[in-house]
């Protein structure tokens, strides 16, 4: 439903997106992860046509048949909003704060659904127990400020899916919370996603919370998809030298709860930091900083395949030493 | 053994807030928790939970109402004067995110130099300087810059280094890893223990990450709204929680974590 | 937030040059112009000062030797103007500096006292603001007399509350910063962190205010000077020059232009380059944490 084909973005002549391919199946949750400065938000930006004015754009965006790329303001507000929704990081910020909640989520309905008057307060009731906030009569004459952040980030979902998306993009919606709210939120995006057929494209730094969330994984360093595939397949069998690496530096949880095994055992490290914009080296952009480098590394890497879904672009593709 | 700090029964409120009947407005609550010399204690505790307040008023920089604070056996209020540079000295703080930690319009080198300027009113030379910086694993090149020319995770060691350069007996580490992306986090978390061993450091560490905490800390203090939930060694508290709430934290991290051997 | 090593390579001077505002470059140019016609006042001017021309009063604009004409009592008018540069870069030079300098300490003093006592403290300022300046500068002259230290008195207390509240907010803000917290736990006293974390991490904003309340000082030491409290003859001003038009409006209409757009240019001048400031330097507050 999502297709993705050489999608470039450039600021002042630097390309900080190259993906050559990138799908999203109906109904499929995929995760889309990467370090800060590795090009997800800009990517999730980019379908969403949302980049700032002095970003070039190439290649194509497909969803639903159509081009998003290649469609004017009037087209694409069409879509944005109503069949794509969206959800970010910090909802104290996405919210107007002078505005009672009731008002914030009847706007989005309002705007792109024709319901009128009393059917639109009734959607916004039926939207606010979709997102399992309590006592959803009381909710709508309440002001931001008067939510935990939790539930400030439950009326953003509300908000995000009052026209019935087929595509939900969600940009880190849980990192500013704390891990219990976090658990539940990540669950009711899942179940959302399930009930409504709704895909969910989820971008996150955090391979932990995209294994609990989605069945497909991307993951994006430097502008490029290093690798793709199931989740599974990609945690338990990762190919791509960048993937493996930040596997081995998440401090995760001990299996089986060994915990006394696992104090003071050090984490693998991967070496430097995530370049600046248009600091990458080229062929492989992680050669710099990848222990298995060679000189062969300074071509960009061929896409491999394992099995049905499973891309990766590395030169000296494995997990292990 | 004897604790190196002692807390008992300590209430603490931030200024402005009216204590009500039933002990309503504290943001500590009857806190006692005693760390031993040496160890590696991880405070664990979701927002509100009073988990960053705890080591600011264990560290002396915020001041009880109730209770008690000993720091090596002496109350820390009772320490002054000259005593006071001495309690700083031994408390040093690492904070969560190290653009806010370095004053933007200071070099470095200012920087890191600040503690011993402060509290041993003398300027260290610049051999103790790149001693200090190369203990962190950084070169000697970065004291003559500013902060926004440094990465986070370089700004984070510069934030240590600074912390460890007056020799510190415990160091107090509030969420030092999670302003930081993956790659740095494991960096930084490796240095920290690497740095604990080499220098025989008590390090305090806050996090709401139990991941991080359970592969750093043999202890773990569990807190919430104000209260100590649970405090014991790691692998007992974290195997056998005896609250509900160490175990809905437990199953909401692992959750949304990997799974390690 | 971003583990980039940001860029090192920056922007050649050339090209950052180009993208300052373009308020910085006209206000720049307005302010320069002033400040250069003040100081050329004291080493040339067309006429000695004071020097009438009995036979040439109200000269129109273009008489040889009288670009601008002449006033009422046969002044040149260009030698007037320069004069009145001189006395308005004088009493708002002045009243700026002072105003600023205890305008911050006390904003920085407030912003760095105790929680208890800091709304109480804040609520004083905002009287001093509310205070009618002009009024306070009539009751000073009629104490003082008219002249320019009631001026730059008047200015001063007009301004320095402003200046105070202008910079207690942005202050709180740094001290509620890590480093500051950092800098208490190795030991620095307040008046420490004040000086020497707070002070040059406000210091862009002080600058644009400090421009923006020099271009109110050229106005209100205009104003006083026209309701008759400001300096006195033989002193010139261009706000008692503007004032003597005022019974000329017949006679010569255009008179009253001369001063009235020097006072107008001037105190845009300072405006636009404030304005013009404020955006050059907002990057650097971004980094501070200010904005």
């Amino acid at each position: 439903m999502l297709q993705l084909r050489n999608l470039r973005v450039a600021i002042d002549d630097q390309e900080i997106i190259n993906i050559a391919e990138l799908d999203l199946q109906p109904g499929s949750r995929l995760g889309l992860v990467g370090e800060s400065g590795s090009g997800k938000t800009m990517t999730a930006k980019a379908i969403a046509g949302l980049l700032p004015d002095e970003t070039k754009v190439s290649g194509s965006v497909m969803f639903g048949g159509q081009n998003l790329l290649e469609l004017g303001d009037r087209q694409l507000a069409k879509i944005r909003g109503k069949r794509i929704g969206f959800v970010f990081q910090d909802p104290a910020r996405s919210l107007n704060p002078m505005m009672r909640i009731g008002k914030q989520v009847s706007e989005a309905i309002r705007l792109h659904t024709d319901l009128k008057g009393d059917a639109v307060k009734a959607k916004v009731i039926e939207l606010l127990q979709q997102v399992q906030l309590p006592d959803p009569e009381a909710l709508v004459r309440r002001y931001p400020h008067q939510l935990s952040g939790g539930q400030q980030q439950r009326v953003m979902i509300a908000a995000a899916i009052a026209a019935d998306p087929e595509l939900l993009i969600a940009d880190e919606p849980t990192t500013a919370l704390d891990v219990t709210v976090q658990e539940e939120i990540l669950r009711l995006l899942i179940s959302l996603s399930e009930q409504r057929k709704m895909s969910l494209l989820f971008v996150s730094h955090d391979l932990g919370v995209i294994r609990f969330v989605c069945d497909r994984v991307a993951v994006i360093y430097g502008g490029n998809i290093v690798e793709s595939g199931r989740i599974e397949d990609i945690v338990s069998r990762p190919m791509h030298r960048y993937t493996a690496a930040l596997l081995a530096a998440n401090p995760g949880m001990p299996k089986d709860d060994n915990f006394s095994a696992y104090i003071g055992k050090r984490l693998q490290t991967i070496s430097g930091s995530v370049p600046a914009v248009g600091k990458f080296p080229s062929g492989c952009r992680f050669r710099n900083r990848c222990q298995h480098a060679t000189e062969s590394c300074s071509n960009v890497p061929a896409t491999s395949m394992v099995g049905q879904e499973h891309r990766y672009a590395c030169w000296h593709p494995g997990n292990g030493g | 053994m004897k604790s190196l700090v002692e807390v008992s029964n300590m209430y603490f409120h931030y200024p402005r807030v009216k204590i009500t009947a039933g002990d309503v407005g504290w943001t500590l609550h009857d806190i006692s928790v005693a760390i031993r010399p040496n160890s590696t204690v991880g405070i664990v505790g979701e927002s509100g939970s009073g988990k960053s307040t705890l080591i600011r008023v264990m560290c002396g920089l915020l001041h009880h109402q109730k209770g008690s604070v000993k720091f090596d056996g002496r109350e820390v209020s009772e320490y002054e004067g000259a005593g006071v540079n001495d309690l700083r000295r031994r408390n040093q703080i690492v904070f969560q995110n190290p653009r806010r930690s370095l004053d933007p319009r200071m070099t470095i080198r200012r920087s890191l130099s600040e503690p011993i300027r402060a509290l041993q009113e003398r300027n260290p030379d610049d051999a103790e300087l790149i001693t200090s910086i190369q203990r962190v694993g950084l070169g000697p090149e970065v004291l003559s810059r500013f902060p926004h020319q440094l990465s986070g995770g370089q700004l984070q060691r510069v934030g240590i280094a600074r912390s460890l350069s007056v020799n510190p007996t415990i160091l107090y580490a509030d969420e030092p890893v999670s302003a930081l992306d993956v790659s740095v986090q494991a960096q930084v978390l490796n240095l920290l223990m690497d740095l604990r061993d080499q220098m025989g450091l008590t390090l305090l560490m806050v996090s709401h990450d139990l991941g991080v905490v359970s592969r750093m800390c043999e202890e773990i203090v569990v807190m919430r709204h104000g209260h100590i939930v649970e405090a014991g060694p790691t692998s007992d508290v974290l195997s056998r929680p005896k609250s509900d709430y160490t175990a809905t934290l437990l199953r909401a991290a692992r959750a949304a974590s990997l799974e390690r051997s | 937030m971003p583990d980039t090593t940001p860029a090192a390579g920056r922007p050649s001077l050339r090209k950052r040059l180009r993208r300052l505002p373009i308020t910085l470059y006209v206000g720049g140019t307005l302010v320069s112009l002033f400040v250069l016609v003040a100081l050329v006042s004291f080493v040339w001017t067309p006429y000695p000062p004071n020097t009438l021309n009995l036979f040439n009063r109200l000269a129109p604009p273009g008489t040889p030797g009288f670009i601008f004409g002449t006033d009422r009592a046969g002044r040149d008018v260009v030698t007037e103007l320069m004069l009145g540069a001189r006395n308005s870069l004088y009493v708002s030079v002045v009243s700026t500096i002072v105003a600023m300098f205890f305008g911050s300490l006390i904003g920085l003093s407030i912003a760095g006292s105790k929680s208890v006592l800091q709304g109480s403290l804040t609520r004083f300022v905002d009287v001093g603001i509310a205070l009618p300046g002009i009024l306070t500068a009539l009751v000073l002259a009629s104490k003082l007399g008219p002249g320019n230290t009631t001026a730059t008195l008047a200015i001063i207390t007009w301004q320095v509350p402003v200046a105070a509240r202008v910079t207690i907010g942005p202050a709180r803000q740094i001290l509620a910063l890590d480093y500051v917290e950092a800098a208490y736990g190795y030991g620095r006293s307040k008046a420490y962190v004040l000086r020497r974390h707070v002070l040059p991490n406000i210091s862009p904003l002080l600058i644009v205010l400090g421009s923006v309340m020099f271009a109110a000082a050229i106005l209100i030491e205009a104003a006083l000077a026209f309701l008759g409290v400001g300096v006195q003859p033989p002193t010139s001003s261009w706000g008692r020059f503007l004032n003597e038009t005022q019974s000329l409006l017949e006679a010569a209409p255009y008179l009253m232009f001369f001063p009235g757009v020097a006072i107008v240019l001037t105190a845009l001048g300072f405006n636009l380059l404030g304005d013009g400031l404020r955006t050059v330097l907002d990057p650097q507050q971004a980094r501070s944490g200010l904005a």
